[in-house]
């Protein structure tokens, strides 16, 4: 069955009629039924019913109806393409005719409807179809507005744009750094075009006669009174905006003369000329809290009359001065499209550098908050530089496209377990993906090894940190309490830490109750004191020998050798642990020690060795005076260790 | 060949350029001293050490085509054998003073060649032997007076109808530098070399007061002098600076009520709107809130300014004109930059 013909101005006014009847129910369904219900293939209806959407937009416009009703028409053609029964470029179209046929007043609030569906035209079904629509339609609205005066609706324009089009979007893009060349100030050159100066002709006619017939002063109505005017310093202020108009004059050997002079007195009137905060700053301030009234120049206004005002108004001081910087930039900076005969001249360069000084410095006097304005002027330029390298690249894209093979070798590759690369990369080199990472990390071939070399033991000795509180210790030296270094909290503090390091007497469970540290710590001393090596000046005495003696009187059936009687000292607890390493749970019950005290080293410590100084040292704690070497291979030879006691006696006597 | 021509050129010129030359060095060492601007506004009367006055044309210079040529004299002629000190304009006349003699001559004629003076007087002084210079001139519009005061420390009043001196003020034991008039309660004001400021009843010639400013702590500066160049008053308040620094001074109680902290003696100062000018012994215009500090300091061409006048007169060319030791008058029609400036030829 061959389809039934098309019936173009039917379906049309059935269309119509449905449209108007969908606005009213504001509901699409009339509309999808009349297109269900058309015969006639899909193309030829959506064409007829872009054509119906037209017709009753225009009908819209003629009525002069209120702009909700436009808008409600380009809605209904939106869901009309969403559900597939208009072509996508519908919406753009109908807006476009709308903008075309309003005032500029009401485009305003067509606009701001256009703004509002930035995401719908973005959206995959009108992104291509649109985009072209709605860049013309937006540059046939800037061309209508007023440069000057409709200054925050092109902005919104230029910022739809902005929104619309990804940032990777040239058709904006002055990509050949051309300048704008139309933007001439004018001024006044020569006295015709200025009222004032017709009058001052007038006055100089008559002014040598008036002086003739005596009747000075008389001439002069008070209607005629207006200002002096600075006409050099006029003339030379407004010359220098063409040299920012079309920098590449500067390159110029003549121009670039005149530039000069110009600058020089220019800014040589700035910098007399300083401007006073007090009364301006309050009134800003004022403004400022009212609202924030923001300062605009669409063209200079450049009447001889204003100079005097616009030299002591400080936005517009900014400005120029802002231009010279500008302008420097420019001269200084690498551009693409410079031709490469427009270089500086050393001595121009000098010039810059100075003046680019001159010119912060009376950017930071330019009250109100000059110097906060200067710095953020000279970071917006630094940013500008990006900009500029940027463009002399040819414009990359900021999208940063994929390597196209990372993708599929990320999948199949796993991590590699650290042992697996660890020094099996190129030159045994691990490299960590960042230069100087490698190089870091590949400075010693063995980190583990690199953080065990001595060079990186910055932990002093018990001995060394200690022998200060030691010697102040001993009672026989002296020292008044509150004078001790184990009274400074800082001293106490680290001490506490070496100790938790370094001595097994931190770890030791105590009975004594101490107050405080200081009390503490001169505890610890006192113990340290007896466990490290004496000064050897102090070993041979006589009444050691008395001493000696006597303990020979009380003790000679123990032992010959005297010296046996004497304590362990922590030298040889040391070494000793160091031996008995694995066997020191087997003398601890020859030691006298109880489960308790065995499950505690066992919780201090890990290392066995570590564990056989804490045993002996508890020990040594327990016995005092009589924790002799002697003492120590009885014990051990009840332990059957008696491998270890000998060594044991060996070494005490090689010691003596 | 071109060293040929300036040869001959130098020969046949030998005469004009001595004059240059002579003309020149003038230049070198001119100072002026005075200025005082025509009733009309449009004309500047600047006198110079070689007893010259030359008369500029600020409407031409300040006209839009303005040519290095309009920042010339207009015309220039010597007026006194002495340094032209001082500078007045009635409604009608230029009065000079250079030392002894006091000069009139008529604005309306002053711009032809070959003017003459239209009256001159010699105040009646006391010292025989030698011709004291007259330092101030001031004109008292109340009763039509002029004061004449300098070399001899004394201040003369002079009817302006008559020409005849009614009246002498005695009492400064050096020569006068300034005059100011306070006139809602008819007094005038004198500085003068020995350090006082000595307040004057202008109707019966009586001493009021004496202030010995150099005896105030807030101000003396031994190391420069007690003279006193400068004054200017404004009803209660009177400014004063010179050796001692330049201060503020609240007349009714006689105290110093602001020192301004400016290093260099003043020898202008002038009460602007809200605000204080002075010049002096830098070459700058020094700008000063009412409060002491120091608003701005603008720049000019001379060393030292001695001569320091704003246009009243016309509000077309109200323009700060500053002279001092230079050919050189500086013009400043903003007040905070220097615009251009009149030359002597």
């Amino acid at each position: 069955m061959s389809p039934p013909l098309f019936n173009f101005p039917e379906a049309r006014s059935r269309f119509t009629s449905s449209i108007r009847d969908a606005l009213n129910n504001k509901t699409i369904r009339p509309l999808l039924a009349t297109f269900n219900q058309l015969s006639g293939s899909e193309n030829e209806k959506k064409c007829t019913l872009d054509q119906a959407f037209r017709g009753v937009l225009e009908d819209e416009i003629i009525i002069h109806a209120s702009s909700e009703s436009f808008l409600a028409i380009i809605s209904l053609a939106i869901n009309g393409v969403t559900e597939g029964i208009c072509t996508a470029s519908t919406p753009f179209v109908l807006l476009g005719d709308v903008l075309d046929c309003l005032p500029l007043d009401n485009c305003d609030r067509i606009f701001t409807f256009v703004e509002k569906n930035v995401t719908t035209w973005k959206s995959n079904t009108f992104y291509s179809a649109g985009k072209n629509y709605l860049l013309r339609m937006c540059n046939d609205l800037l061309r209508r507005l007023s440069k000057s005066q409709n200054t925050v609706f092109c902005g919104r324009i230029q910022l739809f744009l902005a929104r619309l089009f990804p940032l990777s979007e040239k058709s904006g893009l002055n990509l050949q750094s051309q300048f704008n060349l139309e933007n001439v100030t004018v001024f006044n050159t020569s006295e015709h075009e200025s009222t004032l100066g017709q009058k001052h002709i007038e006055d100089k006619d008559e002014g040598m006669e008036g002086i003739e017939e005596g009747e000075m002063g008389d001439d002069e109505t008070p209607t005629n009174c207006s200002i002096p005017i600075d006409y050099n310093l006029y003339r030379k202020f407004w010359s220098l905006q063409d040299y920012f108009r079309n920098p590449v004059q500067c390159y110029d050997k003549s121009a670039w003369k005149t530039f000069l002079k110009y600058s020089d007195e220019v800014l040589a009137v700035f910098k007399s000329y300083k401007l006073d905060d007090t009364q301006a700053s309050r009134k800003k301030l004022d403004e400022l809290k009212a609202g924030g009234e923001h300062v605009y120049f669409a063209k200079f206004l450049t009447s001889e009359k204003l100079m005097d005002l616009q030299l002591s108004d400080c936005n517009f001081r900014r400005h120029i001065l802002l231009q010279y910087l500008i302008l420097f930039q420019y001269l200084k900076g690498q551009v693409k499209f410079k031709s490469s005969n427009y270089v500086l001249l050393d001595e121009q360069s000098l010039w810059i550098e100075d003046t680019t000084k001159l010119v912060h410095q009376l950017l930071c006097e330019t009250p109100p908050v000059g110097d906060r304005f200067s710095k953020m002027i000279e970071h917006i330029l630094n940013t500008e530089e990006n900009w500029n390298a940027w463009k002399n690249e040819g414009c990359p894209s900021f999208v940063k496209e994929r390597p196209m093979d990372s993708k599929p070798t990320r999948v199949v590759r796993k991590r590699p377990a650290p042992e697996d690369f660890l020094g099996k990369g190129n030159n045994k080199k691990i490299i960590m993906g960042n230069d100087e990472l490698t190089r870091l990390w590949n400075l010693c071939p063995d980190n583990m090894d690199a953080c065990k070399a001595e060079n990186r033991e910055y932990m002093p000795t018990l001995e060394e940190f200690f022998e200060e509180a030691i010697e102040q210790a001993v009672p026989e030296n002296m020292v008044e309490s509150e004078y001790k270094v184990v009274n400074n909290s800082n001293y106490g503090w680290r001490a506490l830490r070496l100790l938790a390091r370094r001595s097994p007497h931190f770890f030791q469970p105590t009975n004594q109750q101490f107050r405080s540290l200081p009390e503490y710590l001169e505890n610890m001393v006192i113990k340290l004191a007896k466990e490290l090596p004496p000064p050897s000046e102090e070993i041979k005495t006589g009444e050691d020998d008395e001493e000696d003696n006597d303990a020979l009187l009380k003790e000679n059936s123990e032992s010959p050798d005297v010296r046996h009687q004497k304590p362990v000292t922590g030298e040889q607890i040391e070494s000793f642990a160091n031996k008995l390493g694995e066997h020191w749970k087997i003398l601890a019950p020859y030691l006298e020690m109880k489960d308790f005290d065995i499950r505690e080293i066992e919780s201090d410590s890990e290392d066995v060795h570590m564990r056989a100084k804490l045993l002996l040292v508890a020990w040594q704690d327990r016995e005092g005076p009589n924790a002799t070497p002697d003492n120590l291979i009885v014990a051990l030879n009840n332990a059957r260790l008696s491998d270890l006691a000998e060594s044991l006696t060996n070494d005490t006597e090689n010691n003596s | 060949m071109r060293f040929l021509i300036s040869f001959t050129l130098f020969f046949t010129s030998t005469s004009i350029q001595a004059m240059d030359m002579q003309r020149s060095l003038e230049l070198l060492h001119m100072t002026v001293f005075s200025q005082s601007f025509s009733p009309c506004g449009k004309y500047l009367a600047a006198g110079n050490n070689y007893g010259q006055i030359a008369i500029f044309s600020l409407s031409s210079a300040l006209s839009s085509e303005a040519k290095e040529e309009s920042k010339k004299p207009v015309v220039m002629f010597t007026a006194h054998d002495s340094p032209v000190y001082s500078l007045v304009s009635t409604d009608r006349q230029l009065i000079s003073a250079g030392d002894g003699e006091v000069k009139a001559w008529n604005w309306s004629e002053i711009v032809k060649k070959g003017c003459k003076e239209a009256w001159s007087r010699r105040p009646p002084s006391r010292i025989s032997l030698e011709i004291p210079e007259i330092n101030c001139l001031l004109l008292n519009p109340k009763d039509n007076s002029l004061l004449l005061a300098g070399g001899d420390a004394q201040i003369y009043v002079m009817d302006m109808e008559t020409g005849a001196f009614t009246n002498v003020y005695r009492g400064h034991k050096e020569y006068v530098h300034c005059l100011a008039l306070r006139e809602q309660v008819h007094e005038c004001l004198s500085g003068s070399e020995d350090g006082t400021v000595r307040l004057w009843d202008a109707r019966t010639g009586g001493q009021v007061h004496a202030i010995e400013v150099y005896k105030y702590e807030e101000c003396c500066r031994p190391q420069y002098g007690k003279w006193i160049g400068c004054l200017a008053t404004e009803s209660d308040w009177m400014l004063c600076g010179g050796g001692p620094a330049l201060t503020l001074w609240h007349l009714r109680s006689l105290t110093p009520t602001t020192i301004f902290p400016i290093q260099e003696c003043q020898h202008q100062v002038m009460f602007y709107q809200d605000l204080i000018l002075s010049a002096g012994q830098n070459p700058t215009i020094n700008h000063y809130q009412i409060s002491g500090d120091i608003k701005a300091q603008i720049p000019c061409t001379s060393r030292t300014i001695y001569s320091m006048n704003i246009n009243d007169q016309s509000q077309e060319n109200k323009v700060l004109t500053a002279a001092g030791n230079s050919p050189r008058v500086d013009v400043f029609t903003n007040f905070g930059y220097r615009a251009f400036s009149l030359m002597f030829v």
